[in-house]
């Protein structure tokens, strides 16, 4: 039984995931009567600062929020609304078995000195290499700001896409536009041994480029996969390293904080179980309660395959749609472990305590000892296995931002590479999850002896929980895999590159939209223009 | 000095042959200097044992271009192919087996699983639908990426407006072909193991991937590029052995008046004193021949840091030559054979031994193949892909017996530290693959005469395929039309002038094409303003 609409709106946001959110205050910026549903009890969707059981708190699922599209903070006021962004100067630390590290700074000259001790050569390379994916990377965010041209047909405005387009290819030099093609499907193995003789240091870099997907480092288009990582922030090659203070929740309430400033009204608890449609477009959306909320946009945050298959009637979609729509690729590979710890732990590579509290305070990169290294953590992920040698990035956020330990001690939040979302052997019971956790825990043991005693509390968060708890199907964090196969243009289908869903008035806005994943708001940003122009057109 | 060629092309391979047939076609004095005893680089055939013909190295042939053949009139030149009927992939207990004969493999198809044969006919048309998109890129030469000049663009740009044109799903399936994995894509269709690790093998032969590598899909148009030419079926066998399509190439050429010469190894070719302009090339006898262009179908770490002395290319030019990816990734195993050997579990008769038995009984078999080669080790339990072309053509062994070609993946050229190196471990590589197959088919071991195994370095020492891959060059999105083999030099051209490339690490790459030949000498005739005939 349903009842009559409660209220109406001009636009629903089916999600309050950080997209949700920046689409939410962007729709409400622009004068819309706009509603954000969300179904847990917290906004934020995977941004989120959760506690622990022994009082601290640790992040959800992204730990750090380098990528947030500077665009986003300055046009939603996030500074106004409590925001407070660190970035430290170290970026990222990679303990090597024999003692050693390689660490990755800001400053290009420090990291390139360091380097040194590694190979004179490598050493050289990496000024060179640090402008060169710079000089990459400006062209993917141009990329990025812009809304894929349609592959069908053509218009104007495609046209004026395509200008804008060939305007930074050719800001590019003519040797880096060239390179660029054939750069862009490259695996991270091959495009790092061309600047590059040891091991560590490739590896070192390689871990920004598999980072929550499914590809190994020798894998094709996982060179994409680091240009997009360093499109938009101001981490070079390095990569960035930016914690919100109070963690990453902090950066949600401040995005909800802009949403409520502009009009939103947010709802939690609010579950929406599908879009109601008449004629072909958008009436509205049904919540699990039966309440049904009628509006003629629904902006939806949730992944692609969610959104079409799981909130459309089925007759809107159509055999083809679905079939396509059901061979989304989503195969998450990636479980989060938070630590609370009683002390520092002891990193030996990273030197003295007052040194070693200064260079861990970017992402500590546990397993980046080699290419092949990495690429066997990675095997026994294709066969439904945990490795014995998981790769982890792992911070400790309390380094920069104690009051997330507020009786004292740290936080380390573990985010393990190449965790298989099915099991070969068995499910992820249990027994499985805490399996994973030890095995996570002896992994850190190995650069830092002595951390298992220093444990206070932890949780283990496996794919399969992050499916549960966050709503991303097959446990993906960036909705869709993203690989060659679902990029620009054909992100997350061919012909719905655009935003817009099949039906009038549903548009998708989270990361399985152009340009992807990560702490971003760019394709809410993108998409909510998107939608603004087609309201101005009817 | 003797005398002076228009032309004088470095390697008697298909490739090669088909540029000097196309330029004498136009009138110039051409010479092709082969270095081995015998035409076709690694299109060729040999009797390895008395009475026993072997396509020693390319044992199939599909994508021939038929202009080709009809411009050099190949079939009067000897140019026969027999058809592969099907593929056949034996399992423990039972088989799966795909033939020419529609209705029987929708039947097979169905013994396994009734979606997968409904898949097969939609799959089968689009395919088909794709395949004929893409050809024209083979026939393309690819423009410089930075170029403004709109003619270079026509043929990009004609394939955008029809990429515009197609319709969304086939747009879809376009797009997850040039970029995902075999198996990925394969697995949006079907559910039968056996059935999609076959159907994926296509997608791994001659490169360093695995099943599961993304850029591993494109290959598997291939299987459909061939068959809608009409006059061709998908896959077949040159009469004789492979080694008759060169034979046929060059008699054409030599009928169009060019001179071939084997025995006739190059060492370097000669260059003006301000080294900006080939001039001819020196042989390893040291006799000088001068000739106006030099062509080189050798492939492009030859061409450029064998034949030229260092120091001659711009420095960034050769350091891009020299990160050029090779990495020979398979081997062959010839066997000569008293009978046929009889696979366990079978259909009966010989007829399912006509086409290509392949070893390949699930994805996971295939990519574990994969890891064993990524770690510099040759697989342990390989993909192998047989056949036996003696069935179809009596004529390449003595009657009565057979030969067996064996196509073998992985055999990755460079191996790990430690490991003993090829020449010290074929033997054992030779034996995983006999011991492979004896687990189908037992009685192998018994009827084989004589076995011949030819590993990557063999590949690479005795036909001058770097590294021993078998396309020139990894063909891998990175190493492709733009960038195939160097950015920015993919129109046959290199930065020496009247020095040009003909061979397989030019676009569109590797394979029995001879689009690489074609595109090459008719870059060449138009940049020398010749008609061409």
């Amino acid at each position: 039984m349903s009842s009559q609409p409660s209220a109406s709106f001009d636009a629903i946001v089916v999600g309050g995931g950080h997209n949700g959110l920046v689409a939410g205050a962007y729709l409400a910026k622009a004068g819309l009567r706009t509603l954000v549903l969300e179904k847990r009890a917290t906004l934020g969707g995977t941004l989120e600062t959760r506690p622990l059981a022994d009082g601290k708190c640790a992040p959800g699922l992204f730990h750090t929020v380098g990528r947030l599209r500077p665009s986003v903070a300055r046009e939603l006021g996030l500074r106004g609304h409590g925001l407070k962004l660190v970035a430290p100067e170290v970026r990222a630390f990679a303990p090597q078995p024999d003692g050693r590290a390689v660490t990755l700074w800001a400053d290009a000259a420090r990291t390139a000195d360091e380097l040194r001790a590694w190979s004179r050569a490598d050493g050289a390379a990496w000024v060179e290499f640090d402008r060169h994916v710079r000089a990459l990377a400006a062209f993917i965010a141009s990329l990025n700001d812009a809304t894929p041209p349609a592959t069908s047909g053509g218009s104007v405005g495609d046209a004026i896409t395509g200008l804008l387009l060939g305007r930074a290819f050719k800001k590019l030099s003519k040797d880096d536009a060239r390179q660029l093609l054939r750069i862009l499907p490259m695996a991270i193995a091959d495009f790092v041994a061309e600047s590059f003789e040891s091991d560590p240091v490739r590896a070192a870099i390689a871990m920004r480029a598999v980072a929550f997907t499914a590809l190994g480092s020798w894998s094709m288009g996982t060179t994409a996969a680091l240009l997009a990582d360093s499109a938009g922030n101001d981490g070079g090659a390095a990569g960035q390293t930016v914690y919100a203070m109070g963690g990453p929740g902090a950066l949600a309430d401040a995005l909800a904080a802009a949403a409520r400033g502009f009009g939103a009204e947010i709802r939690t608890g609010a579950e929406v179980l599908g879009v109601t449609t008449a004629d072909g477009r958008v009436t509205g959306v049904t919540l699990a309660s039966g309440e049904e909320i009628a509006a003629p946009i629904v902006a939806s945050g949730l992944d692609p395959k969610r959104t079409l298959l799981g909130l459309l009637p089925p007759l809107e979609l159509g055999p083809n749609l679905r079939w396509r729509a059901g061979n989304i690729r989503q195969p998450g590979r990636v479980a989060r472990v938070n630590l609370g710890l009683s002390t520092l732990p002891v990193f030996p590579a990273a030197g003295e305590p007052e040194e070693a509290s200064r260079r861990l305070r970017g992402r500590i990169l546990v397993g980046a000892t080699g290419i092949d290294d990495m690429e066997r953590a990675f095997d026994a992920s294709k066969y439904g296995r945990v490795s014995e040698a998981l790769l982890l990035e792992a911070t400790i956020p309390t380094l920069v931002d104690p009051s997330l330990a507020p009786d004292g001690g740290h936080v380390m939040s573990v985010i393990a590479q190449y965790v298989p979302y099915r099991l070969a052997d068995g499910t992820w019971d249990a027994d499985a999850r805490e399996a994973l956790g030890d095995r996570v825990v002896a992994r850190l043991e190995s650069v830092a002896p002595g951390i298992s005693a220093l444990v206070t509390a932890r949780e283990v968060l496996t794919p399969v929980d992050l499916e549960a708890e966050y709503g991303l199907t097959g446990g993906h964090p960036y909705h869709q895999e993203p690989s060659l196969d679902a990029w620009f243009a054909w992100r997350p289908l061919v012909g719905h590159a655009r935003y817009r869903m099949p039906v009038a008035g549903l548009y998708l806005v989270g990361p399985g939209a152009h340009p992807g994943g990560g702490v971003t708001g760019a394709p809410a940003q993108n998409a909510v223009k998107e939608i603004l122009a087609d309201r101005k057109r009817r | 000095m003797a005398q002076r060629y228009d032309a004088v092309i470095i390697g008697g391979g298909h490739n090669g042959l088909t540029t000097a047939a196309y330029l004498a076609k136009a009138g110039w004095k051409t010479l092709v200097l082969e270095k081995r005893r015998i035409l076709g680089g690694a299109t060729t055939s040999d009797e390895i044992v008395p009475g026993y013909t072997f396509s020693v190295l390319s044992y199939v042939v599909s994508l021939l271009r038929p202009e080709i053949i009809r411009d050099l009139e190949l079939a009067k030149h000897g140019l026969e192919i027999l058809p592969l009927d099907g593929t056949f992939t034996p399992l423990h207990g039972d088989y799966l087996w795909r033939r020419d004969d529609h209705a029987a493999t929708m039947r097979e198809i169905r013994r396994w699983s009734a979606t997968d044969a409904d898949a097969y006919e939609e799959y089968g048309q689009l395919m088909a639908d794709m395949a004929r998109f893409i050809k024209p890129i083979l026939g393309m030469v690819p423009p410089d990426p930075t170029s403004i000049d709109p003619r270079d663009w026509l043929g990009v740009l004609g394939l955008g407006r029809d990429f515009a044109r197609l319709p969304e799903r086939q747009q879809a399936a376009f797009l997850g072909l040039m970029t995902m994995s075999a198996a990925d894509f394969l697995d949006q269709w079907f559910e039968t193991e056996p059935l999609k690790a076959t159907m994926s093998a296509s997608g791994i032969i001659g490169t360093f991937l695995g099943v599961r590598s993304p850029g591993t899909a494109y290959v598997l148009l291939h299987h459909y590029m061939g068959e809608i030419d009409g006059a061709f079926r998908a896959w077949g066998f040159q009469k004789g052995g492979t080694g008759a399509i060169s034979y046929a190439i060059a008699s054409a050429a030599r009928a169009l008046g060019v001179e071939i010469r084997t025995e006739a190894g190059v060492s370097r070719v000669t260059l003006t004193p301000s080294g900006d302009r080939a001039t001819g090339v020196v042989l390893e006898s040291g006799e000088e021949i001068a000739a106006n262009v030099v062509v080189s179908s050798a492939d492009v770490r030859r061409t450029f840091l064998q034949f030229l002395e260092p120091g001659i290319l711009p420095e960034d030019f050769e350091a891009q030559v020299r990160r050029f990816k090779f990495r020979g990734s398979s081997g062959k195993v010839n066997l000569a054979l008293d009978a046929l050997p009889t696979f366990t579990t079978n259909p009966g008769g010989t007829e399912y031994l006509r086409g290509a038995v392949s070893i390949s009984p699930s994805l996971e078999h295939m990519e574990r193949a994969y890891d064993d080669a990524k770690y510099g080790r040759f697989s342990r339990r390989p993909y192998v892909d047989i056949v036996f072309p003696s069935l179809v053509d009596p004529s390449v062994a003595p009657p009565g017996k057979h030969v067996m070609s064996c196509f073998v993946q992985y055999a990755p050229y460079n191996l790990a530290e430690g490991a003993l190196d090829w020449d010290n471990q074929k033997e054992a590589f030779g034996n995983v693959v006999i011991d492979l197959v004896s687990e189908f088919a037992p009685n192998l071991k018994d009827v084989i005469v004589e076995k011949h195994v030819v590993s990557p370095l063999d590949m690479e020492r005795d036909w001058g395929l770097t590294e021993g891959n078998i396309f020139h060059g990894e063909l891998s999105l990175e190493q492709l039309f733009f960038s195939r083999p160097i950015p920015g030099w993919a129109r046959y051209r290199t930065p020496i002038r009247d020095y040009w490339m003909c061979g397989s690490s030019t676009h569109p790459g590797g394979g029995i094409m001879g689009a690489n030949g074609r595109l090459a000498a008719l870059q060449l005739l138009k940049a020398r303003k010749t008609k061409v005939a």
